[in-house]
């Protein structure tokens, strides 16, 4: 197991939550996760990336994807819990001042 | 001291995992600390999937990528080779990390992170060859066996009162000595004093990694409520400062006896 997945249905927001290890081979499978529920109509979305202990740029371009795509129909994609050093790579890529990042995956749900 | 270890990987996206793996190991032996590890396996990811994105696009011929690993010195050194068509990464415009959501495309970030998670990368083209060489520079900190004493060598700091506190760096704010700094600044925000006097006046150099290390701080400070302070900057650092836009964003006085008298006086 590289990348696990786990999608929650919550009252107002759907909870992504990611173990692992996110890079160009997994990417795509992470992006399509959210796709679904945004295809769905769900485009309040948390993602908890608590788990994730190594983001490579290919994880960046899908979540700056999907974040495009919900915006346009008044949704949110929001970030929970990323360890130092993910957070270290969204802040380099600006990251941080285009998503909603938050210490936990509590606050990001709760912030909806 | 200067052995290398090899690997040669088919040039497909499920074997780049494998070449993270040798990098993290080879960067871990060269006794760099877990950040600039990771820094190293995401440099080595970015550029072999780029290779292997773009290099290698229309022939999957079982082609392989050989990354060696060294050390020499203070510096920990990484070179993928491949047989791909000429391709210089480092000719390519770098995206900008400020531009908004709306103009934002998709790709080019692999380069981006590539020069800045690295502290050297070059390029050569040689027998029919790419050669990208990637250098991690191993921190002081690790070669000097106490960093508790040298956090208080260089950086004193002291407590004004529960909320405010005076650091005063001297030396060089460089990729090596920047970790103390920031060690410094963290142990003060941690203990809830948020406003943050540096003194700059005996710095006399300072590098992108000293600057993140401000930010960073200052970012930390102003969410609690508090701000980073900087006072005595020198000339050189005036200019570092002005080209990267710290100057709209940092409180900056002459000298240290302006910043504090300037004290918003709440409580």
């Amino acid at each position: 197991m590289v990348m696990e997945i786990s999608t929650s249905d919550m009252k107002r927001v759907q909870l992504f939550e990611v173990i692992g290890r996110v890079d160009s081979t997994n990417a795509a499978e992470l992006g399509s996760a959210m796709d679904k529920s945004v295809d769905d109509g769900k485009t309040n979305l948390v993602l908890d990336l608590g788990g994730v202990e190594y983001m490579s740029s290919a994880g960046l371009r899908e979540m700056v994807r999907v974040l495009k795509r919900v915006k346009r129909t008044g949704g949110d994609l929001r970030i929970a819990n990323p360890s130092e050093r993910v957070r270290e790579v969204l802040e380099l890529a600006g990251l941080d001042s285009i998503f909603e990042i938050y210490p936990t995956q509590v606050e990001a749900v709760g912030s909806f | 001291m200067s052995e290398v270890s090899r690997l040669a990987i088919p040039a497909r996206l499920e074997e780049v995992r494998q070449a993270c793996d040798f990098v993290v190991e080879a960067a871990e032996q060269a006794g760099l600390d877990e950040r600039a590890v990771y820094h190293c396996q995401m440099a080595v990811d970015e550029a072999l999937t780029n290779i292997i994105e773009h290099g290698f696009a229309y022939h999957d011929d079982g082609s392989e990528i050989e990354i060696t690993c060294q050390t020499r010195q203070d510096r920990f050194i990484v070179t993928i080779a491949d047989a791909s068509p000429a391709f210089n990464p480092l000719l390519h415009e770098a995206p900008n990390p400020s531009e908004p959501l709306d103009s934002r495309e998709p790709g080019g970030w692999g380069i981006y992170f590539i020069r800045k998670l690295m502290d050297d990368v070059t390029y050569e083209r040689a027998n029919n060859r790419n050669l990208l060489t990637l250098v991690k520079r191993i921190a002081a900190a690790r070669r000097s066996a106490a960093p508790g004493r040298a956090e208080d060598t260089y950086f004193p700091a002291r407590a004004l009162d529960a909320a405010a506190a005076v650091i005063s760096p001297t030396g060089r704010l460089d990729s090596s000595t920047s970790l103390y700094l920031e060690h410094v600044l963290e142990v003060q925000l941690a203990s809830g004093r948020t406003w943050l006097y540096v003194d700059m006046a005996a710095v006399e150099y300072i590098a992108s990694s000293g600057l993140k290390v401000l930010v960073a701080a200052w970012r930390r400070a102003r969410e609690k409520g508090g701000d980073v302070v900087l006072s005595g900057l020198q000339p050189r650092i005036v200019e570092i400062f002005e080209m990267v836009g710290f100057d709209l964003l940092f409180q900056v006085f002459p000298d240290l006896d302006t910043a504090l008298a300037a004290r918003p006086a709440t409580r």
